[in-house]
């Protein structure tokens, strides 16, 4: 009996603890202040081998991976960033890049506000399949999506078999942006990676993204400022500064 | 406990060295040199349906000077390491710390709360029971804390050591960006020197084009050039008729600010930040031009009161704004009048306190109190409460007399009673009292009333960093009844030093990033390619793997719906189960079961045909809640079997199907030529052949969703080996057989004629499309219907029952919206062909056919 009465007092106090639970970990009960203002989602694509995780390791760690295993899978990575002011979370989803998995990974490109389309400049082959995954790219994002094509591993500069100029001249002719990096050294990663997001904050603010749309890629969070302070909005006032 | 012998110094008796590693000497290893461990308390946690063990260190620093409770939580039992402990919540035992036990607990659920600064409370429980010997029992902790909290305030410190928790930091997770920006303040907050001039007059209803003097006295007092001015005014007009005519009104006001405007202080440019009125009373902010730009968020309200409190002839107006980090009010009022309405002006004085708000953008409002740094500045219309008999002050007097009338200063004894301006202060005034004057002199009021004189007219602060540096009145403007009054203050106003704040920014940034890319739940998967060998046609094989959790959090996972199958896996592979929770530091197996049956081979072989690698049976996404996803590849090459082959390609074998690789069946698969090595496939003859000499009703039912009789697969084995051997089932088998050789291939057997046939009116009617068919297909369908017919002239079939059962099969339809007489159409179809009108019918099609059922 007293056993039953334990364990019944037990189930009541933890359901009391779930309703706790759960109405901290509401988002519209507690006004817990955003970190961000926008999150953006990214892809990275391209052939196996290319760099993509070592990308994004020296993206958000500022450290090069060295024997980085192959990525089965998906893997993601965050970081914060500043445009114009406003703080974006970048939610970045690095695919797995064998080919057995092209059909698997053609799920992830959905709602990805920008794509990091990167091929290998030591490994032709890596360049000439570019074609086939801007397809994939076309036809899987929004016409707004930004692809920014990254040429890694431009720090082995002796055995390159791809050129700068092709490259560009491929990138110029399919609007992508272009740049060769280096996962290694660090060149050029942060550029690629906020440079698409300074793109895409520039579609947003001139209206060619649409916020609303689902598969935008783009979550806006008002920022809410906890008390009186902090703000930026100076704008705002001189537009109410009227007697 | 004597505070010497509790006071932390490093060498506590409890935390000495001990051979075995202790649970103490572990937590004991999370700290540093100076910091000392002094008991551990075993406390759980539950959070949603989980238990959370865990426990709670008793902690002091040396450095310090202060004791905390640690919590941690127990990744691993039993502990044997400190990495095994993760701290969770961090208390330090200061002023506000509590620990509370709860009167709700009974013996079996105890549990008490700990609460520190504004947290809310953390719950913890306990057992009756300790676990660990070296753990104390819950009043020997909860006598521990309050003797250390006790000793920590109630003593005096140690000489030179200032009490500080700042040790703490370096256990305390890293909160949101703004949290951790606002901890990390002092490290980009400077505080820049800001001169403010407020000044006040009550301008008695004259209009400012009377006034030929300058302000100037007024308003460009003091040497400094003043940063900001917030001027109030009272009385602006006060004649009923102004007041009701708006135009006129706000025409005065204008003027008045364009008159301040030009008096104000010589060495720099100023403009208007903003001017708000009501009625009479009105609040005008300038600001030097180059700071214009560092205000933000500037709001206006009033307070209307005075008569029936609407009508606005007394009451208060507000300005508020934000200069660089500090925010910045300026009040001007004008209170209730009269020597005897004290109580008046306080209620005036608390209703626009509490009424007076700055709307902000969303649902927040800000009041007056929300801001760093207020000005309230105004006619208070405080009076001298002197005694009877007291003499009334000459025109120029020293400060000693000012001193001695102030003491009966009503607005001094209200504040001192707090029953108004609580937390304002005001500066010495050593100034003549401001009110009533004679208009043109400086002469106490002559008049019938005699009113006597008072400090009206005042500038009270409230806030930190905030310095007067001049208070007065002006006697040399006399335009008004009330002498104008000024006051000057330097305010250290809260600046972000840019470059710094970027520095502790992205450090803040950074922090973040790495906690949330760090604290990313993980699974390992022990094996990424769930290998199935040969897997054969309705033979289950089963795998299983295992999936663990080595990160310090629960993590959930499941297998991700794939858009392509709308289902976590193709037809012919089962999971179990699709999703579940691991504990830290558990793991379980995944059963993976490939079944390739009736209804999935269809399936698979289509897969097989358009693949690219033919051995991948599936790709299986795991996905670890706000984590990543694995794929895990299930591969398997399936030994191909006539079912669910076609009979186009069951015509084109050359030798028993068993003995092909699937890459040689997926040729024949692809081959469209109409070439065919045999009328009809040896397969569905052999079946027929043996099925001719059984008797009985041997096609009762069909559903290809029931599982296959046990010779099943013997049977297959026959048929894919063309075996001579004796048929190895009953004769059930071999009708089940039968009925899934036809059933099986992706397309009906007489399609692409179905809609056609189903349509047909006649014997002859169909007989058209028949004849369209492609050989196997016709040889197989003319077979089939004079073997049953012969069963149902011979009475084994009932030639309704077999005519639904076929008629369902042969013209199986993909459709999902089969017209509501599809059913009756079938059969009505089939009895044409089976029915026993002609017997020559069919004799003269394909002699093959017909022949063979002759042997």
């Amino acid at each position: 009996m007293d056993v039953k009465l334990h364990k019944m007092r037990g189930v009541v106090n933890k359901l009391y603890e779930r309703i706790d639970y759960l109405i901290e970990n509401c988002p519209n009960m507690t006004a817990a202040p955003y970190n961000y203002n926008y999150i953006f989602k990214y892809i990275i694509i391209g052939d196996m081998g290319v760099g993509k995780s070592c990308l994004l390791h020296q993206f958000t760690e500022k450290k090069f991976m060295a024997n980085c295993p192959h990525t089965i899978g998906v893997e993601f990575g965050t970081r914060i960033i500043e445009v114009d002011d406003k703080k974006i979370k970048l939610q970045i989803w690095d695919t797995a890049g064998q080919e057995r998995f092209r059909a698997v990974t053609r799920s992830y490109y959905r709602g990805a506000a920008g794509a990091l389309m990167v091929y290998d400049i030591t490994r032709r082959s890596t360049y000439n399949h570019l074609s086939s995954w801007l397809t994939d790219t076309r036809n899987l994002t929004n016409p707004s999506t930004v692809i920014f094509l990254i040429g890694n591993k431009s720090d082995l500069e002796s055995t390159r078999e791809v050129t700068y100029e092709e490259a560009k001249e491929f990138a110029d002719e399919n609007g992508l942006m272009f740049l060769e990096a280096s996962a290694m050294t660090g060149q050029n990663v942060e550029e690629a990676f906020l440079e698409t997001a300074r793109k895409i904050y520039q579609n947003i603010q001139e209206g060619r993204l649409d916020l609303n749309a689902s598969e935008s890629g783009v979550q806006h969070r008002p920022s809410q400022p906890s008390r009186p302070s902090l703000s930026s909005e100076a704008t705002h006032a001189k537009d109410q500064c009227s007697c | 406990m004597e505070r010497g012998s509790n006071y932390p110094n490093g060498a506590d008796a409890s935390a000495a060295a001990v051979p075995v590693k202790t649970t103490l000497s572990i937590v004991q290893e999370r700290f540093k040199a100076d910091e000392t461990v002094h008991l551990i308390f075993e406390a759980y946690q539950i959070k949603g349906q989980e238990h959370i063990e865990g426990l709670l260190a008793l902690v002091s620093s040396a450095s310090g000077g202060t004791y905390a409770i640690i919590s941690f939580s127990l990744l691993r039992t039993p502990l044997s390491a400190s990495n095994d402990l993760k701290i969770n919540k961090v208390f330090p035992i200061n002023a506000s710390f509590k620990l509370t036990t709860d009167s709700k607990a009974s013996k079996t659920e105890q549990q008490f709360d700990l609460c520190t600064d504004d947290d809310r409370p953390t719950k913890y429980y306990y057992y009756s029971m300790r676990t660990d010997p070296v753990a104390v029992d819950f009043n020997e902790f909860c006598a521990k804390v309050n003797t250390c909290k006790k000793t920590m305030w109630d003593a005096e410190l140690p000489s030179g050591a200032a009490l500080n928790f700042r040790w703490l930091d370096d256990y305390r997770e890293i909160g949101e960006v703004k949290h951790e920006l606002k901890k990390r303040e002092s490290e980009y907050i400077i505080y820049k020197d800001v001169i403010v001039y407020c000044a006040t007059w009550n301008v008695n209803n004259k209009p400012c084009w009377d006034n030929k003097n300058t302000l100037r006295p007024w308003l460009a007092s003091g040497k400094k050039a003043p940063d900001i001015y917030a001027i109030g005014l009272q009385e602006l007009e006060n004649t009923a008729r102004a007041m009701l005519n708006g135009n006129q009104m706000q025409m005065f006001a204008t003027q008045w600010v364009r008159k301040m405007l030009e008096n104000l202080h010589d060495d720099m440019e100023y403009e208007e930040l903003q001017s708000v009125r009501l009625s009479g009373i009105m609040l005008t902010i300038f600001v030097r031009k180059n700071l214009r730009q560092h205000i933000v968020r500037c709001r206006v309200n009033s307070v209307a009161r005075g008569v029936f409190n609407t009508l606005g002839n007394k009451g208060g107006v507000a300005v508020s704004f934000q200069l660089n980090e500090a925010s910045m009010c300026f009040v001007n009022s004008h209170l209730a009048a009269h020597m005897g309405n004290v109580a008046e002006r306080n209620e005036d004085y608390k209703a626009i306190d509490d009424y007076m708000r700055f709307e902000e953008n969303g649902p927040q409002v800000r009041t007056i109190n929300d801001h760093d740094h207020i000005f309230w500045l105004g006619d208070l219309n405080y009076r001298i409460q002197e005694p009877n008999g007291q003499q009334r002050p000459g025109p120029m007097c020293d400060a000693q007399t000012f001193e001695l009338m102030l003491q009966y200063d009503q607005l001094r004894t209200e504040m001192s009673y707090e029953r108004c301006f609580k937390g304002y202060t005001e500066g010495e005034i050593k100034f003549a009292p401001t009110y009533k004057y004679d208009v043109g002199t400086d002469t106490y009021d002559t008049g019938e009333k005699q009113r006597a004189p008072a400090y009206c007219d005042r500038v009270l602060w409230k806030g930190k960093l905030i310095e007067q540096l001049e208070y007065n009145g002006v006697m040399e403007i006399r335009e008004s009844d009330h002498k104008p009054v000024y006051a000057i203050f330097r305010v250290k106003i809260k600046t972000r030093d840019d470059d710094k704040y970027r520095k502790v920014l992205a450090e803040v940034l950074k922090a973040v990033d790495k906690r949330e890319n760090d604290s990313q739940p993980q699974i390992t998967t022990d094996r990424l390619n769930i290998e199935f060998g040969v897997v054969r046609f309705n033979e289950p094989a089963i795998r299983d793997f295992n999936v663990s959790n080595d990160c310090p959090q629960q993590v959930d996972f499941k297998f991700k719906v794939k858009d392509s199958h709308n289902d976590i896996c193709e037809k012919w592979l089962h999971v179990d189960p699709r999703a579940d929770s691991l504990m830290i530091d558990s793991a379980r197996s995944i059963r993976v079961r490939a079944l390739i049956d009736a209804n999935s081979v269809t399936g698979l072989l289509k897969m097989i045909c358009t693949a690219v690698d033919k051995c991948v049976l599936d790709i299986l996404i795991l996905h670890v809640r706000s984590g990543r996803d694995i794929f895990i590849t299930v591969t398997g090459e399936y030994q191909p079997s006539c079912f669910g082959l076609s009979m186009e390609t069951l015509c084109r074998t050359e030798r028993p199907i068993g003995e092909y690789t699937l890459d040689e069946v997926k040729q024949l698969m692809l081959d469209v030529t109409p070439v065919y090595r045999v009328p009809m496939p040896r397969e569905y003859f052999l079946l027929i052949d043996y099925l001719h000499n059984q008797r009985g009703q041997l096609f009762q039912s069909y559903d290809r969703r029931q599982p296959l009789s046990s010779q099943f697969n013997a049977v297959r084995d026959w048929l894919d080996s063309w075996s001579n051997d004796p048929f190895p089932g009953t004769p059930q088998t071999a009708a089940e057989a039968l009925l899934l050789l036809l059933d099986l291939p992706e397309q009906a057997l007489l399609e692409p004629f179905v809609d056609d046939l189903l349509a047909s009116r006649s014997k002859a009617d169909a007989e058209r499309y028949i004849d369209l068919l492609s050989d196997p297909k016709r040889n197989v369908f003319k077979h089939l219907c004079l073997f049953l017919c012969e069963g149902v002239e011979r009475g084994d079939y009932d030639a309704n029952n077999v005519a639904t059962i076929f008629g369902r099969i042969l013209l199986r339809s993909s459709k999902c919206n089969v017209t509501i007489d599809y059913h009756s159409r079938c059969n009505e179809f089939m009895q044409r062909f089976i029915r026993i009108e002609n017997p020559d019918t069919v004799s003269g099609g394909n002699g093959h056919g017909g022949a063979s059922l002759q042997t």
